[in-house]
């Protein structure tokens, strides 16, 4: 019996040791007690070498969002709460003709490095993305900068409308080149915190820029910590081991719809789309794209696995712009007529499996996607299901390996995504990088001849409105044609302690950290 | 005088009941019930264990769905009858393949010896060099995981137990009289091996065996739930816990109902492993052996 009762008590004690491990957070959060600092742990599940943010370098794949994102890089024009674009380390500018551009720079800004930020340092900058960055000079197509005190004048090759657009990129981060890029990846740039130690796929030290030129920041110390897993991060926020967190879970969002955490959302073109691979012997076939499209609950999608967090989509943009939402028409949600399609183009499941044949060829399709955006793989399996019932076979391959396998069309039949459409609230961007024959990202080898026509046009006009017609003309060619299929547009949120404020969320999805942020 | 005439004081010794034969009936019909269910499980299942319905999506347990539904509205009784399939037919399958493979290498290396015996034991070390379920994840990996890759990765890094255990007893063995007198007697080496090395051999490796079904069970449910075993849709427990983690805190039926059916399984796959190893073990390591020199004390 003595045993027993040791036993049981050793076995306690245990216990007791355990959830004593388990609980408390690492004491880097909130404000620091002896020194008086006020110090801030901010989780993100998308700063990683994954997103192409292997580092803050905006020079570098997609490093230009963890720059501006952080609040170490800024540009010289940015978007307003509207998507509009307004100055910021520019002053002004002037579309001299077609193809000049003058940039009039904001004085009294200055690097962390403590160079001031004038024309030559902004030339230097740009010269240097050109060189360094594929899509930022595909896109900017700038053929010589000139650099004179305060005043930029750009001359493009081309005449590119969208190209203050363009340079409110993350890419187009303003960075001190003379200072250069450290081996980890830090730059030197004008925003209200500095970068002092960087570790990829880990964390990312911030300190308040002392100069900065809009304002004290408030928060002394900043480490942004890179938390891929989203349960991972739903539990740092709910021990207080970080104050802020971005890319939490649909499905945790109710653990923290109380008082203790705030939030903050809005409206953003990030869209869920699958892209079909026109070399695939099934989705080459029109008829199997048309299914496709019309076999994924796109309603019940948005309204069941996000929870609401989100808004069906028809086309590449949501009804914010004004060449978004029901601007076009898509397929919609119809397994019938998906079944009707399918038999009239001679796919029928002749062996009873429940899974289509045509010629030999069975019906099915590869779905490739990542985890690293959580619904994603819902998405997949909710369309296996649905698909499943007009007769596909749905295989999918969930893998962060995906940058890798999409190259290779052999590999995949559609790759399914998450993808901002209008970063720079210009509908040029996504046509130019997806769609056409040039496009770094059509994976699928999608083509239409009318559609380059039309992308021709739409990178010559400067016509607000006549670039929102070939939008509209554009994406209706696309969705003719089943190449793409629109599943969501997502409504983005950052859950905060009730103690931080100043954090909110932006529709273009690049402001998070800001001079603005505090605890209190 | 009656004082020392007192007779000695009498060693009392308490009269246990050996229940051994009892735990191993009532073990083997409770894992012989859970295999039925495995077998039967797309018959008695209420709902299509795959059919998405998400209009009724993450119901709590009751009457129409005992134990509640999915975030796909999919009926997790349904789910975890069917996952008994999957995750205890696998586990079997696994251990049937681990224990026949590694015991045939280990009976012709401590048979025959030699630099086949050199060589298969050292790729056997070059297994148990690295943690189990470490390396099983590395070679899923390469083999773009899925169940069946699944059980092949745990076969690769599982069998050199058996071989290890098959080669000593084998080596044991080799030096008895009776295998000195069958060999004289012209016994071909299949015909030792078959008729005088595997019958004496088998009591120990079916114990292992018994014991590694549980162990193989939450191994294959591991490599489920690192998204390396079974693939959507298919119902299996790890990979159900892994779809639905984030749902704990919320909704933790969905993750209790098949971790649950873990637990139970694997404690069931023990008891009667532990309940055969009692009964075969002849070395008295066993509880009945146990409870002999306990009696005995």
């Amino acid at each position: 019996m003595k045993k027993k009762i040791t036993a049981a008590l050793l076995a306690l004690g245990l216990l007791v040791s355990a959830l004593a491990g388990c609980g408390g957070g690492n004491g880097d959060s909130g404000e620091a007690g002896n020194s008086g600092e006020k110090t801030l742990v901010f989780g993100d599940t998308t700063f990683n070498a994954e997103n192409g943010e292997a580092d803050i370098n905006p020079h570098r794949d997609s490093g230009g969002w963890a720059c501006i994102r952080y609040g170490v890089g800024e540009t010289l024009f940015r978007f307003s709460d509207s998507m509009e674009v307004e100055p910021w380390l520019a002053e002004s500018y002037e579309n001299v003709d077609d193809l000049t551009w003058t940039i009039t720079l904001r004085k009294g800004v200055s690097f962390t490095s403590g160079r001031a930020m004038d024309a030559q340092a902004v030339k230097e900058c740009l010269d240097a993305l050109m060189e360094e960055h594929a899509r930022a000079a595909g896109n900017l197509q700038i053929a010589e900068i000139s650099a004179q005190g305060q005043t930029v004048t750009i001359r493009t090759e081309e005449p590119v409308p969208a190209l203050i657009n363009y340079l409110a990129d993350p890419y187009a981060c303003i960075i001190d080149m003379e200072a250069g890029v450290t081996p980890e990846g830090i730059v030197s740039g004008t925003g209200p915190y500095q970068a002092v130690s960087l570790v990829t796929d880990t964390s990312l030290s911030l300190v308040k820029n002392e100069n900065y030129w809009d304002g004290e920041p408030k928060i002394d110390r900043i480490t942004v910590r890179t938390i891929s897993d989203g349960d991972t991060l739903t539990m740092a926020l709910q021990s207080g081991e970080i104050d802020a967190a971005y890319g939490m879970p649909y499905a945790s969002y109710p653990l923290f719809e109380n008082d203790n955490y705030t939030f903050t959302s809005c409206a953003t073109s990030r869209v869920f789309f699958g892209a079909m691979n026109f070399e695939s012997a099934v989705t080459s076939d029109p008829a199997v794209r048309r299914a496709i499209a019309m076999g994924i609950d796109r309603d019940s999608f948005v309204e069941t696995l996000l929870g609401g967090n989100g808004y069906p989509a028809a086309g590449v943009y949501p009804d914010s712009f004004t060449f978004g939402g029901d601007a076009v028409s898509a397929e919609s949600y119809d397994p019938e007529g998906a079944a009707k399609a399918l038999e009239e183009a001679g796919w029928v499941d002749t062996d009873g499996d429940g899974v289509r044949e045509k010629e030999g060829q069975r019906l099915t399709l590869r779905w490739l996607t990542y985890p690293s955006r959580q619904e994603l793989p819902l998405l997949a399996e909710a369309a296996q299901a649905s698909l499943g019932e007009i007769g596909f076979e749905v295989q999918i391959n969930n893998t962060a390996d995906h940058n890798t396998i999409r190259t290779d069309t052999g590999a995949w039949d559609i790759y399914v995504s998450a993808f901002v459409t209008a970063p720079t609230g210009d509908p040029e961007y996504f046509f130019s990088y997806c769609c056409l024959d040039d496009s770094a990202q059509n994976v699928g080898h999608y083509h239409s001849d009318r559609l380059e026509e039309l992308a021709e046009e739409l990178s010559g006009t400067f016509d607000t409105d006549r670039r929102g017609e070939l939008a509209v003309e554009m994406q209706q060619i696309l969705l003719d044609d089943n190449a793409y299929v629109f599943c969501s547009h997502l409504r983005m949120s950052m859950i905060s302690r009730a103690s931080v404020t100043g954090l909110a969320a932006h529709p273009c999805d690049y402001y998070e950290i800001t001079a603005e942020l505090d605890l209190v | 005088m009656s004082g020392n005439t007192a007779a000695a004081p009498v060693r009392s010794q308490k009269l246990r009941k050996d229940y051994t034969r009892t735990r191993l009936f009532v073990f083997s019909a409770l894992v012989a019930a859970l295999l039925l269910v495995a077998v039967f499980a797309d018959r008695i299942c209420p709902y299509d264990p795959n059919g998405q319905d998400l209009a009724n999506a993450l119901q709590a347990p009751g009457p129409a769905h005992l134990l509640g539904t999915d975030r796909y509205g999919r009926d997790m009784l349904s789910r975890v009858l069917v996952g008994a399939r999957t995750s205890i037919f696998s586990a079997l399958l696994l251990v049937a393949v681990i224990a026949a493979a590694g015991t045939l290498a280990g009976i012709l290396c401590g048979y025959f010896g030699g630099a086949a015996d050199a060589v298969i034991m050292r790729i056997a070390d070059i297994c148990l060099a690295f943690p189990g379920l470490v390396f099983a994840m590395a070679i899923a990996a390469v083999l773009q995981g899925g169940i069946q890759n699944a059980v092949l990765a745990l076969a690769a890094v599982s069998w050199p137990k058996y071989a290890r255990l098959a080669r000593g007893q084998t080596l044991s063995l080799r030096q008895a009289d009776y295998i000195h007198a069958a060999r004289l007697a012209g016994s071909s080496p299949g015909q030792m091996i078959l008729r005088h090395v595997l019958p004496n051999i088998a009591g120990p490796v079916l114990v292992t065996a018994m014991l590694d079904i549980g162990t193989m069970m939450m191994e294959l449910a591991a490599l489920s739930f690192l998204g390396l075993g079974a693939q959507p849709p298919t119902a299996e427990w790890g990979s159900m816990i892994s779809v639905d983690r984030s749902l704990l805190q919320t909704y933790p039926w969905v993750v209790l109902s098949p971790g649950l059916t873990i637990f139970v399984s694997v404690v069931l796959f023990n008891l009667l492993g532990d309940a055969v190893r009692d009964c075969l073990d002849p070395r008295g390591t066993g509880r009945k052996q146990k409870k002999i020199r306990d009696g005995r004390k």
